[in-house]
C-alpha cells in the first residue's frame, strides 16, 4: 500500500518543499513542549503534525526535539550556538500563527534565501551550457586565449606547424 | 635511447650488461646497503608470475639463486636526493602557505558575519519583539485564567444559592404540614369527645345518596329513611 498514516500527503516531496520556514546558520536545536490533550495545546498539536515534517526538510542539520505531557502550557524552545536560549509561548495559537511567529524571529528573511539561490546557481568556475553556467568557453574571458574563431592562434601554438617542425628534425 | 642513456647518466654505465668497470669502487663499497656491482643482474629480468601461482614453490633450478637489488649509484644518488628534498620542502611550504590563507579567508568572513553590527541589531530587535509577543501572551493566559476563576466562582454560588432555595422550600413545605395537621387536630375525636361526638353523630343524620346525570348534573332527592 503506497500511503501510510493519516494524512499521508505529509510524506509527499510537494508538501515537503512548500515549507518555508529556513532557520538561520545559529540555530541548532529546536524543542517544542506540547500536551497531547486540552484545547489550549491544538495549535502546537496541529504545528508537530503538519509543520515540524516542512521545517527538518528545510533544516536538516537542525535537532528538533518533542517532548509530551511535560508541563501544563505549550511552548518552543530554541538553542542558538552562541548559548541563548529563545523561548516562544504558544499557547493558544493556530499553528499558522506559530510558524509565522518562528519564521519572523529566526527564519531567513525572502531576500537573503533569494541571494543564496542566485549564488549557488552561478559558479563563476563552471563551464558549460549557458542555462546552468555562466560561461561556456575559457575563450570568453578576459586576459586568456581568444576564441580562434575570431582571432587565429599563433603559429607556436598550432598543431600542424608543430607537427611540421618536428617532421623537419 | 640507449645511445642518450649512459651519455646522461655515466654513473650508470655499469648497469649495462657486459664487463663490470671500476672494481674499486667495488672493492671500497663491499657488502652493503647498495652492492654496486652485481654482474648476474640484467635489467631484462624482471619478475612477472606467468604459469605458477604465488603458492607453488619455486622451481629447483632457481635454488642457488641470490636476488639482489638494483645498484645504485652513490653520488647521483646523493645528488638526486638533495633535490628531492629540496623539492618537497618547497611544495610543503607552498601547500602550508596555501592552507594558512584559506584558514584566514575562512576566519574573517566569519567574524565579518559575527561582528555585522546590523545582524546583531536586527537580531536584538526580533527577541525584543519575541519578548514583547511572550508578555501579550502572559497577559492573555492571566486575563484568561482570571475569567476561569471567575466563572467557577459564580458557578458555586449559583449552586450554594440555589441548595439555599431548596432548603427553604423544603422547610417552608414541612410547615405548612405541619399547621395543618395542627388545624386537623382540632377536629379529632379524643376519649374525652367520644361521647359527645357520637351523641352529634347520633342527632345528625347525614344523607350520602345521590344521583348524577350523564351531563353531570348531581340530584339529592332520595329521602333518608
Amino acid at each position: 500500500m503506497p500511503m501510510k498514516g493519516r494524512f499521508p500527503v505529509r510524506r509527499t516531496l510537494q508538501y515537503l518543499s512548500q515549507g518555508d520556514v529556513v532557520f538561520k546558520s545559529s540555530v541548532k536545536v529546536m524543542t517544542v513542549n506540547y500536551n497531547t490533550a486540552g484545547e489550549l495545546s491544538e495549535g502546537a498539536r496541529k504545528f508537530v503534525f503538519f509543520n515540524i515534517p516542512q521545517i527538518q526538510y528545510k533544516n536538516p542539520w537542525v535537532q528538533i526535539m518533542l517532548f509530551r505531557n511535560m508541563t501544563p502550557s505549550p511552548f518552543l524552545r530554541f538553542y542558538l550556538d552562541n548559548g541563548e536560549q529563545v523561548l516562544v509561548d504558544v499557547e493558544d495559537k493556530t499553528n499558522k500563527e506559530i510558524t509565522e511567529h518562528v519564521k519572523k524571529i529566526l527564519g531567513k528573511s525572502k531576500e537573503t534565501l533569494e541571494k543564496e539561490e542566485r549564488k549557488k546557481l552561478s559558479h563563476p568556475a563552471t563551464f558549460g551550457p549557458k542555462k546552468y553556467h555562466l560561461h561556456e568557453c575559457m575563450c570568453e574571458i578576459e586576459g586568456q586565449v581568444p576564441c580562434p574563431a575570431f582571432v587565429p592562434l599563433p603559429k607556436e601554438m598550432r598543431g600542424k606547424y608543430k607537427a611540421a617542425m618536428k617532421n623537419e628534425a | 635511447s640507449g645511445a642518450a642513456g649512459p651519455a646522461m647518466l655515466p654513473a650508470l654505465r655499469r648497469c649495462r650488461p657486459g664487463p663490470v668497470p671500476l672494481p674499486a669502487l667495488a672493492a671500497a663499497l663491499g657488502p652493503g646497503p647498495f652492492p654496486g656491482l652485481c654482474p648476474g643482474w640484467s635489467p631484462r629480468a624482471v619478475p612477472a608470475r606467468g604459469r605458477k601461482t604465488r603458492h607453488d614453490p619455486p622451481a629447483k633450478s632457481k635454488a642457488g639463486r641470490v636476488k639482489l637489488p638494483p645498484p645504485v649509484d652513490p653520488e647521483e644518488l646523493l645528488v638526486v636526493l638533495e633535490r628531492y628534498r629540496q623539492h618537497r620542502l618547497v611544495l610543503s611550504a607552498l601547500r602550508a602557505e596555501f592552507r594558512a590563507e584559506v584558514l584566514q579567508k575562512k576566519r574573517e568572513e566569519r567574524l565579518a558575519a559575527e561582528v555585522s553590527v546590523e545582524e546583531l541589531e536586527e537580531h536584538r530587535r526580533l527577541m525584543a519583539w519575541n519578548d514583547e509577543e511572550n508578555a501579550r501572551q502572559r497577559a492573555r493566559r492571566e486575563e484568561r485564567l482570571k475569567k476561569e476563576e471567575e466563572e467557577q466562582k459564580r458557578r458555586k454560588s449559583e449552586i450554594a444559592e440555589k441548595q439555599a432555595r431548596k432548603m427553604e422550600a423544603f422547610l417552608e413545605e414541612k410547615e405548612k404540614e405541619v399547621l395543618q395537621l395542627q388545624e386537623e387536630a382540632k377536629n379529632f375525636i379524643t376519649p374525652e369527645n367520644l361521647e359527645a361526638r357520637i351523641e352529634e353523630c347520633l342527632d345528625n343524620p347525614r344523607n350520602y345518596n345521590f344521583a348524577i346525570d350523564k351531563d353531570g348534573r348531581i340530584v339529592k332527592r332520595t329521602v333518608l329513611s
